[in-house]
């Protein structure tokens, strides 16, 4: 079978497809297209082709009950990441600042842990995800569209920066323009290339539920990041939590389901100084001034210390409001 | 017979000197001017004519021609008027022609003869004194300004009382005496009023310290405004020099208060985000004229509601705030005008607003807030040393004590200023290693990284430390640029 044929073959015709089609307008199709003129085009634009039966081909994908052809793929690394431990990180696009840093801050660990980050470059969580894996690992977008289209276009300089240190994959060939029904299609892929998916916000019947489904049906681990009860962008999760979605309550939790040890040993103890802060940052998430007077520092000092702990990732900020970084167990 | 009189004309913020000619001549009674007089100047004639009569003086029943020259200038405005007065009477033997000089004169008639200022006495004075003039006859309200360019004000109220100075028979009364600076300073709003909000006031005092730019984010109502225009009264009084810059300035555009003499406080201005190009970095249809980054020379430019500011008006503002001027070309003409500014710009998190305030739900989509974001360039947001949120206080914190005085954070600022200048503080090793630790981790661009170590510097000052230490280095680091921004 050519599989580069059929993935072509569907995006010429607009369709779905994972096989062979028995048409005689496949073979016409099949018979005019230099395979090889194709795939040569494709090097010369750095974009590498790797077929189902391609043993580079993910593994994991491969035994989804509905897998690609194969997958177009844009930037440096190996394809040998995906045989390292993978962890989709998805989430709505319209997040809070909570959200955003808790997916940002997550990523940050998993990918210290050198766990591989896949998420969709979408707005919002995927994101988040997205830059807080670039700081200390790798990370894999799935496109919808073609791996040349950068979509969303405010996210171009973001899949540059993944294109340099990791990767970005789709099943569709360049040029293919972002459609609704290629999004569900999508997560799919998300979700096969993946151990686990976690869900960090979600409203009910969105994208994310979506990509936790296909999950469940593959029979890999889904979590849900606990949120607040009154809040739109917790139904989904907290949907999940109620079905059996693992809670993730610090990155252990993760970590544990991928089976990783972090990689960090017991976070060496702050200074006296900044614990104070940090304690106080942890009763809940507040602004400087509140830290002010709750600890009687001065707002200069309050805001070096501030400062020193988000270097450390004991603390994020977000919107004005400092809160705890993500716990490590 | 011919009489002359001499009037500085404004180009831009510049003086030009313009000799008036009067020349009277037997013929059919006429007036006319020529020499590229403008409307509002051509209207002169019946001002003039008019408050000649309301003088009681005699209108020569004659052929009678102004001329301004050079007749290359264009001459715009009514400061004509009192000028052209005096040709005539002077041409027609009702003052004396040698009692003119040394003196030049400038003002605008109404039709009952009493005399107006015009805005741009200072810089007409300034003009006169390079050509060599000791006197300006002017307004009584001008008199200060005049007085500043070294310059013997004749403040008259009328056109009659300026002919009787000329003819020795009255002295023009002396100008009142200067204000006192710090009676001056008092009008400024005190910091005192500002509740709470602790972390915003000690970035205001660091950019009063190190006249950084400031940037500050957060939901309507959290006092953004009230901080700005409190910033003034943190900075030092302005020196002769400057002080004569921003005077002139606000001469030329009517802006200075009625009998205000030297601007000694540094300026505050806050257009709104409705304002053209030419409103706010200057020029226009009519004639050159500064705008409002002028207008806040040596001073704080505030703007409010800053990504609702047009496009070009906000990449406008990026000459301005690399060189300290801004250059503004009409068909004609060209003019460079001063433009030193200090830049504090306010915003919303998002286009409702609600970001920050835990009280109201956002329901804005991330296209929305990213479109909002992207107003700003990179190129302009790296213009801003100094970047806060400022999100809403719970209640209670509004109900304490009042915060410290402006005057007490001032000396602070004051004795900061002077170690700035006199002995810097040094960068240390330990200081310079976590600012490369936090490059890495952050990342921090190489124009951010630059400006958090001048923020850190003047941390340092305002600590009374010989060196950047890295608790002033961390310090700076947290009003770095978030990063979602105009990313
Ligand atoms: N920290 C504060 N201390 C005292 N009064 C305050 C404070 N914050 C706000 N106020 C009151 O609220 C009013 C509105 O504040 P201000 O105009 O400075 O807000 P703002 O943040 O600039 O809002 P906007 O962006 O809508 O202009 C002030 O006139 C003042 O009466
Ligand atoms: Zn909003």
């Amino acid at each position: 079978m050519s599989e580069l044929a059929v993935a072509m073959f569907a995006a010429s015709t607009d369709s779905h497809l994972l096989d062979e089609p028995r048409s005689a307008r496949f073979e016409r199709f099949r018979a005019e297209l230099d395979e090889r003129g194709v795939v040569a085009e494709l090097e010369r634009r750095g974009i590498r082709w790797v077929a189902r039966g391609d043993h580079l081909f993910p593994a994991r994908l491969r035994t989804i009950h509905d897998p690609p052809p194969g997958l177009f793929v844009r930037g440096t690394a190996a394809l040998t990441v995906f045989d390292a431990p993978c962890v989709a990180v998805v989430g709505a696009r319209a997040c809070s600042a909570y959200g955003a840093a808790v997916a940002a801050e997550l990523s940050r660990g998993l990918a210290r842990a050198g766990v591989v980050v896949v998420s969709g470059l979408a707005r919002g969580i995927d994101g988040a995800a997205h830059r807080g894996a670039l700081e200390t690992g790798r990370t894999v977008a799935v496109l919808g569209c073609g791996v040349d289209r950068d979509y969303p276009r405010a996210h171009r300089t973001l899949a540059a920066s993944i294109a340099e240190n990791g990767l970005i994959v789709s099943e569709y060939p360049p040029g293919v323009e972002p459609t609704p029904w290629r999004f569900p299609a999508r997560n799919r892929i998300v979700a096969g290339l993946c151990d686990a998916t976690v869900v960090v916000e979600a409203r009910e019947r969105s994208g994310a539920l979506i990509t936790a489904d296909l999950a469940l049906d593959e029979g890999r681990e889904v979590l849900a990041v606990p949120g607040e009860i009154t809040s739109l962008l917790s139904k989904g999760t907290n949907h999940l939590l109620r079905l059996g979605a693992t809670p993730v309550t610090c990155l252990g939790d993760v970590l544990a389901v991928v089976g990783v040890e972090p990689s960090r040993p017991a976070a060496t103890a702050l200074e006296p100084r900044l614990e104070a802060v940090r304690a106080a940052v942890a009763d809940g998430p507040s602004a400087a001034d509140e830290l002010v007077r709750k600890t009687g520092l001065s707002a200069g000092d309050i805001a070096a210390a501030l400062a020193e702990l988000e270097l450390v990732g004991a603390v994020v900020q977000a919107d004005g409001l400092y809160r705890v970084g993500m716990p490590m167990s | 017979m011919l009489a002359r009189t001499v009037t500085h004309a404004l180009v831009g913020i510049d003086p030009r000197r313009v000799e008036v000619e009067a020349h009277i001549q037997g013929g059919v009674p006429a007036f006319a001017i020529v020499g590229l007089a403008d409307r509002a100047c051509q209207e002169a004639k019946a001002r003039v004519r008019s408050s000649v009569a309301a003088a009681e003086l005699e209108w020569p029943g004659t052929r009678i021609t102004i001329n301004l020259a050079p007749a290359s200038l264009r001459k715009e405005g009514s400061g004509f008027d009192l000028p052209i007065a005096l040709a005539v009477l002077a041409a027609s033997y009702q003052v004396p022609a040698q009692s003119l000089e040394g003196h030049a004169a400038f003002g605008e008639l109404g039709l009952d003869g009493r005399l107006r200022p015009v805005p741009g006495a200072l810089v007409a004075a300034e003009g006169a004194r390079h050509a060599g003039l000791t006197h300006l006859v002017c307004a009584a309200e001008s008199a200060p300004e005049v007085a500043l360019a070294g310059v013997e004000p004749v403040g008259v109220r009328h056109l009659g009382e300026a002919v009787s100075y000329l003819r020795g028979e009255h002295e023009p009364p002396e100008p009142p005496p200067p204000d006192d600076d710090f009676a001056v300073l008092a009008c400024v709003p005190d910091l005192a009023d500002v509740r709470g909000q602790e972390r915003a006031r000690r970035a205001l005092e660091i950019a009063a310290t190190g006249g950084h730019n400031l940037l500050l984010a957060g939901p309507p109502g959290t006092g953004k405004t009230m901080l700005a225009r409190r910033l003034p009264g943190l900075l030092p009084l302005l020196g002769d020099d400057a002080a004569l810059e921003v005077t002139r300035i606000h001469s030329v555009c009517g802006t200075l208060p009625v009998g205000a003499c030297l601007v000694r406080v540094p300026p505050f201005r806050a257009p709104h985000h409705s304002s053209s190009v030419a409103g706010l970095i200057g020029g226009g249809a009519g004639s050159l004229r500064p705008g409002e980054v002028s207008l806040a020379h040596r001073g704080v430019l505030f703007l409010d509601e800053f990504p609702e500011f047009q496009r070009p008006v906000l990449e406008a503002l990026r000459q301005p705030l690399e060189d300290g001027v801004v250059s503004v070309a009409r068909v004609a003409a060209r003019a460079v005008f001063p433009a030193r500014i200090q830049l504090v710009a306010a915003m919303n998190l998002c286009p409702c607003g609600a970001r920050g305030d835990a009280a109201v739900h956002c329901a804005c989509t991330p296209e929305r807030i990213q479109r909002y974001r992207e107003k700003l360039s990179r190129a302009l947001l790296d213009r801003f040393d100094l970047a806060l949120t400022v999100p809403r206080p719970r209640g209670h914190e509004l109900a304490g004590p009042p915060g410290e005085r402006s005057s007490v954070v001032r000396a602070r600022v004051l004795a900061a200023r002077a170690r700035l200048r006199d002995g810097p503080p040094s960068r240390t090793p330990s200081g310079d290693e976590l600012l490369e630790r936090a490059a890495e981790r952050l990342p921090l661009s190489g124009r951010g990284h630059a400006r958090v170590a001048r923020v850190a510097a003047t941390i340092a000052a305002l600590a009374g430390s010989d060196h950047v230490l890295p608790e002033h280095v961390a310090e700076a680091l947290s009003y770095r640029l978030p990063k979602e921004h105009g990313e």
